[in-house]
């Protein structure tokens, strides 16, 4: 049990790493620009059920096959969750509601418009779609993969979407640090009277952050519903969307930092799914093994919170007043 | 209405016109038919009471408000100023009192902002030209320094440099000396003479008359949205000056009571704590003022906030009489005989949102009087206490009912002011208290204060304002980095009472 | 020392006679909401004719379902009572600054400890037992909202990642219970067995009321919706006529104002979060003991979630939202009627209601700010009465002058 085992869970790891990760970068783009995004699960919801859509429609319909099919359906889950993010931009953006209050109305709002669209694209049912969705062809990482004694397992048959979330660290890094784009994002999250005095419109930077989150969080519950899960299904995010958000306070909104913690959520998840017969754990009755994930969040959430520090202007409304 | 022109001093062709420049917010014209002309090469000063107009006139130049009437030449062309950018780009630039720096960015992050120089950063380049700029004209600062870490004159420095760096020609600095001590004033004096020979032209917007008279070339008083006046210092004085600015003589000085100072009623021993506190030792009798002076920021707001409980010193005692209050909780010590006016009336003084009779009764809904035992609101007390105080303090407004947000600043001063001192309290500390107020409202605050001096009562006035501070204290202390530096006599000179605020040591005063 | 003045309450001659200020507020909101509702309908129309058919008929069917008739306006109530709950639980700690979003979890806590004491505490007459469960319902929900509640006074942990995470593992504890500790002891008949509880005895559910109104049983209209009622009474006294109210609502507005008056900051949010935790307990009585009589693996989810929206839709007034809430049952009644008669699916309806709610939160925002601007136009008219007017402050705290201006300012900023 124990090799096979904790290396299935470690390849599992990975594949909600991925997801985390993703859904994580959009929280960063939208927050470190000013505007807190909690409804990144609802933005992850809305890319399930078009992502699971799209990889059908240009694989099957359109018939563009592998790998362009699935790949099409994952960029459009990000487009459609970059439109429904828009909504959130608008009303905080424009109309200064506040951040929070918004993002709880996407998370709800989510719900509905993704059973809409499911009966919608899916012939009637509301809740989910069928099984077994065309998705890219699993690889192995190179020489990882080959150690033996079943460790290798860990590195195997992975989506290639797992290497480019991972490679994503540097294209984001380097736009967040080394060019203008990314200084006048920055700036508008930490000082938006700064930058406004300066001539650089606030809003057009706040707008491309809150819909590249968007974008991200679409693309991660895309990836999913079409390349994990295979269809989708009301629910399946379960609550990946605020682990997200809690890696992202922990890694104190920084692009690398956040590649630890979202892998170690992404492990926390893989509890359950894989290690319940693990020693300790294989003591507590499976409901409890469930909880695990969102356990570990809180003590971390609560744990290390006074240590982080957001971007100084994210969730006060633009005009230097605060809160409700 | 053209002012005094040409002789003395250059006689260039006017740089910036602005011909009767209206600017109207709900229910206030800030700017009404406003004629001001700026030459090269000078320092023109703005100058007003609070309220008076100045700050939006020259955000009206740079762009930030638009205005209704009236129009804006410069060089010679009539041109619409839209926004900061279309300002910049004609050479005028702005530095505000409340500064705009992105704290976690470097100076030079901080000076390239909006003018990047291509999509990706060359960070290197940027801090040699940032650097060959401070040289030019003598600013000290380091270009790869982080903004949070640097002293409030060095950030200044760094605002300068930012509309330099953009080649502004016309930099319009709002109240630019309100934060600095007397050294770094006369420093930043030489940094603008310096731009004045290199033809520059410096907007200098400030209600300090002295630094006024020192520094302009030409001074333009402001009233109530219109231009009142135009003058040299030569031609001038700050008595003068004073009353064209408010229309009337003002009262410098108070008659202060006599009265018999009896004993200490508030012992600080070496009080230390988060922030800048590091041993203030200080005391203050019954009957007596006790003004501390010092530039913002070098520890007035945490003495202030453990005085009253809301924070909890790390080391240290206070005591009121004789009893030791260091440490408790904000409830104990107002219920010890302590009251307290806020530096920030908004943060710290009233719930904006809350009726005038629910702001009353802050800090007092615990009193049998006001709730019941089972904690129900006694609401018709309440509301007779507030009719009542605020007939005594003359707080204008319709009804009790008004949200506090209605209310002018001079009048929720007054509010909280009647709140306060309702309690009848040992000790009151008064921090800024007249800060953003009218003359008419500084008068009556004062007046109040010593009132509490004449019944016997012990205050703590905490102040940036050297005028305040000489008008009503009995004794006067200096705070610098959280430490008492000096104690002077009410009549102590300025220059000494700087030192003081130095940290003591001898300063340059140039 | 006083200074001789005109008593104030004598009105300056050319300030008009103004309307008090919660009328103003009061009319303010309710022309919000209708303007909130108006905006919906018509989007949604736009939404109905996508689908080829008549809004107006679609519309008046979802009024007929509702309103139409005794029955239909019973299922309303029945829908209407647990979101009252609710709502008022989120209303009450956002009044102080913070938002619960974690209903959701409280009430499936709630719906366990309730459980066990139905099965339990059986030996107790009748009223004693209903009262006995409602009382470990709240319980429950305030147990589980005082973790949330503790983390942010003690560690400062934000309430909202810690609350939904908290709704999540709500979920399994649930499961857990049904499981386990409180799984059945008489096996259900029938071939699929429901994993549930046992049946609770009769004498601890709570009565229908709908069949005083002639209403049909199905809707199981109870005595919880007076007790709803009453709930919003209370809250609607706890926060503008006590203490605990006043220094919650300081907290909520003016955190710093309220220190400086002496309010413990810590002990205020624990308490309103026990408060919260309470009301949010009682959400799931509805289901659990005037509907169905047990606690099942199918019980009904999203309450907490639909919460907030109500609590939006009535502006965080504890009255309002029992009328929001009553509307919010109106519409979602409307998906019976959807179904009968229409090409158009049933999740129109929360579509529709999602607009809601958008609209709602975004005109209200305007409507503030539009009151704000007002009364610092009439601030600024009083001004200029005083002897040294002060139009404006450019010092220090931000006076009516920059105030006003913020209000003014171009929503969208094109400094390009």
């Amino acid at each position: 049990m124990p090799f096979t085992d904790i290396a299935v869970a470690i390849q599992i790891s990975l594949i909600y790493f991925t997801i985390i990760y993703l859904t994580g970068l959009g929280g960063l783009f939208s927050e470190r620009s000013g505007i807190v995004n909690i409804g990144l699960e609802g933005l992850m919801v809305i890319g399930t059920v078009t992502g699971a859509f799209g990889a059908r429609f240009f694989t099957d319909t359109l018939e563009l096959g592998l790998p362009w099919g699935p790949v099409l359906g994952l960029l459009f889950g990000a487009l459609c969750g970059a439109v429904f993010a828009g909504v959130h931009a608008v009303a905080t953006i424009s109309f200064r509601v506040d951040h929070i209050v918004s993002g709880v109305v996407i998370n709800l709002a989510a719900i509905g418009v993704a059973r809409f669209l499911s009966q919608m694209f899916f012939d009637g049912q509301s809740t989910q779609s069928d099984p077994g969705g065309p998705h890219l062809t699993e690889i192995d990482i190179p020489g990882l993969s080959s150690i033996g004694g079943g460790v290798g397992r860990a590195f195997q048959n992975l989506s290639p979407i797992v290497f480019v979330a991972a490679l994503m660290v540097i294209p984001v890094w380097y736009v967040l640090n080394r060019t203008r784009w990314g200084l006048r994002l920055r700036s508008c999250g930490e000082n938006p009277e700064a930058t406004r005095s300066l001539g650089v419109s606030v809003p057009l930077y706040r707008y491309q952050g809150v819909m590249l989150s968007g974008a991200f969080a679409g693309m991660s519950g895309a990836f999913l519903a079409s390349e994990i899960i295979g269809n989708w299904r009301e629910g399946q995010t379960l609550g990946l969307g605020f682990i997200s958000l809690a890696a992202l306070i922990l890694s104190n909104w920084n692009p690398i930092r956040l590649m630890f913690f979202a892998w170690l959520f992404g492990f926390t998840v893989a509890i359950p799914l894989r290690l319940d017969e693990a020693p300790v754990i294989n003591l507590l009755p499976p409901q409890f093994i469930n909880m695990i994930p969102y356990f570990v969040t809180i003590v971390a959430i609560a744990g290390f919170v006074g240590r982080v520090r957001p971007p100084a202007a994210a969730g006060k409304a633009y005009e230097g007043g605060g809160g409700t | 209405m053209t002012g005094v022109d040409g002789a003395g001093g250059n006689g260039s062709p006017p740089l910036v016109v602005l011909e009767r420049i209206t600017k109207r917010f709900p229910g206030i014209v800030a700017n009404d038919e406003v004629d001001l002309e700026l030459r090269a090469g000078e320092v023109h000063a703005l100058i007003g009471e609070n309220g008076a107009g100045k700050s939006t006139l020259m955000r009206v130049l740079y762009g930030i408000y638009p205005h209704e009437g009236g129009r804006i030449l410069v060089r010679g062309q009539e041109t619409k100023i839209g926004s900061p950018r279309d300002a910049i780009a004609l050479g005028i630039g702005m530095v505000h009192q409340h500064f705009v720096l992105v704290d976690p960015f470097t100076v030079t992050e901080n000076i390239i902002l909006g003018e990047e120089g291509g999509a990706v950063l060359d960070v290197d380049a940027a801090q040699e030209r940032v650097a060959e700029l401070a040289e030019q004209y003598a600013f000290r600062v380091a270009p790869s320094a982080v903004v949070e870490d640097l002293s409030v004159g060095e950030e200044q420095r760094v605002e300068i440099l930012k509309a330099l760096y953009r080649g502004v020609e016309i930099l319009i600095l709002d109240e630019p000396t309100a934060v600095l001590t007397p050294g770094e004033t006369q420093d930043l004096f030489e940094n603008l003479r310096k731009l004045r020979e290199a033809g520059r032209t410096i907007v200098f917007i400030s209600h300090k008359l002295d630094e006024v008279l020192q520094i302009a070339d030409r001074i333009t008083v402001l009233r109530r949205g219109k231009v009142v006046g135009e003058t040299r210092p030569a031609e001038t004085s700050k008595a003068k000056l004073a009353e064209m600015m408010v229309g009337r003589p003002v009262l410098f000085r108070l008659e202060k009571p006599r009265v018999e100072i009896g004993e200490p009623v508030l012992r600080v021993e070496s009080l230390t704590g988060e922030g800048k506190l590091n041993g203030v030792d200080l005391e203050v009798r019954a009957g007596e003022i006790l003004g501390i002076a010092g530039v913002e920021g070098n520890g007035q707001r945490e003495l202030a906030e453990s005085l009253i409980g809301l924070r909890k010193p790390t080391v240290g005692t206070i005591s009121l009489d004789g009893q030791e209050i260091g440490g408790r909780s904000v409830g104990d010590i107002r219920n010890a005989g302590v009251a307290y006016i806020p530096e920030d009336r908004h943060e710290q003084g009233l719930v904006l949102s809350m009726t005038l009779w629910e702001n009353a009764v802050l800090g007092r809904q615990d009193d049998a009087e006001f709730s019941s035992g089972l904690g129900v609101l006694l609401i018709r007390k309440i509301k007779a206490l507030t009719a009542r105080l605020v007939k005594l303090f003359d707080v204008r407004t319709r009804s009790i009912e008004v949200t506090a947000s209605t209310l002018s600043g001079g009048n929720q001063q007054k509010l909280i002011l009647a709140r306060e001192l309702e309690t009848d309290p040992k000790l009151l500390i008064a921090s800024q208290p007249t800060r953003g107020l009218d003359v008419g409202a500084i008068e009556f605050v004062w007046k109040q204060i010593l009132e509490q001096k004449a019944a016997g009562r012990a205050v703590l006035l905490i102040s940036a304002e050297l005028d305040e501070i000489y008008a009503l204290s009995d004794r006067i202390v200096t705070l610098y980095e959280g430490r008492i530096t000096g104690e002077f006599a009410p009549d102590a000179a300025p220059e000494d009472i700087g030192v003081g605020m130095l940290g003591g040591a001898t300063a340059e005063v140039a | 020392m006083a200074v001789e003045s005109p008593p104030v309450l004598e009105r300056p001659v050319d300030v008009p006679e103004a309307r008090p200020e919660w009328v103003e507020r009061f009319v303010g909101q309710l022309l919000a909401l209708l303007a909130s509702l108006a905006i919906a309908i018509v989007l949604g129309s736009v939404l109905i004719v996508a689908y080829g058919e008549n809004p107006l008929q679609v519309y008046s069917s979802i009024i007929d379902g509702s309103l139409g008739s005794v029955d239909g306006f019973g299922y309303v109530l029945s829908i209407a009572t647990p979101l009252i709950f609710s709502a008022l639980a989120v209303c009450v700690c956002f009044k102080g600054g913070m938002f619960n979003i974690g209903v959701e979890g409280q009430y499936l806590v709630a719906m366990v400890t309730a459980s066990w004491a139905a099965l339990e505490l059986d030996f107790l007459p009748g009223p004693l037992l209903v009262v006995a469960i409602l009382i470990a319902a709240m319980l429950g929900g305030m147990a589980w909202a005082a973790i949330p509640g503790i983390l942010k006074v003690k560690t400062g942990a934000h309430e909202v990642v810690t609350t939904i995470m908290l709704n999540l593992v709500a979920v399994s504890l649930l499961a857990w219970a049904i499981n386990f500790p409180l799984k059945f002891t008489v096996r259900p008949e029938g071939q699929n067995v429901d994993l549930r509880t046992d049946l609770f005895s009769q004498k601890g559910l709570i009565g229908d009321i709908g069949q005083f109104f002639g209403v049909t049983p199905g809707a199981h209209l109870s005595w919880l919706l007076f007790v709803a009622i009453a709930a919003a009474i209370v809250v609607w006294f706890l926060l503008r006529r006590t203490r605990l109210g006043y220094e919650a609502r300081a907290v909520g507005s003016s955190p710093g104002s309220a220190r400086s008056g002496g309010v413990l900051i810590g002990s205020i949010q624990l308490r309103l979060f026990l408060i919260s935790g309470a009301l949010a307990g009682l959400v799931g009585m509805q289901q659990i003991l005037a509907d169905k009589g047990y606690l099942g693996q199918a019980y009904q989810t999203q309450l907490g979630f639909t919460g907030i929206a109500v609590a939006f839709l009535g502006q965080n007034n504890p009255i309002g939202i029992i009328f929001a809430a009553i509307l919010w049952g109106i519409l979602s009644r409307g998906e019976v009627s959807l179904q009968i008669g229409s090409e158009v699916p049933r999740e129109f309806i929360i579509i529709l209601q999602s607009i809601l709610i958008l609209t709602v939160v975004i005109v209200y925002q305007i409507a503030k700010r539009r009151l704000a601007a007002r009364q610092l136009q009439r601030a600024g008219a009083a001004g200029a009465l005083e002897d040294s007017a002060s139009p404006g402050e450019s010092a220090g705290p931000r006076g009516p002058e920059s105030a006003a201006a913020e209000a003014f300012e171009p929503a969208d900023d094109t400094g390009n």
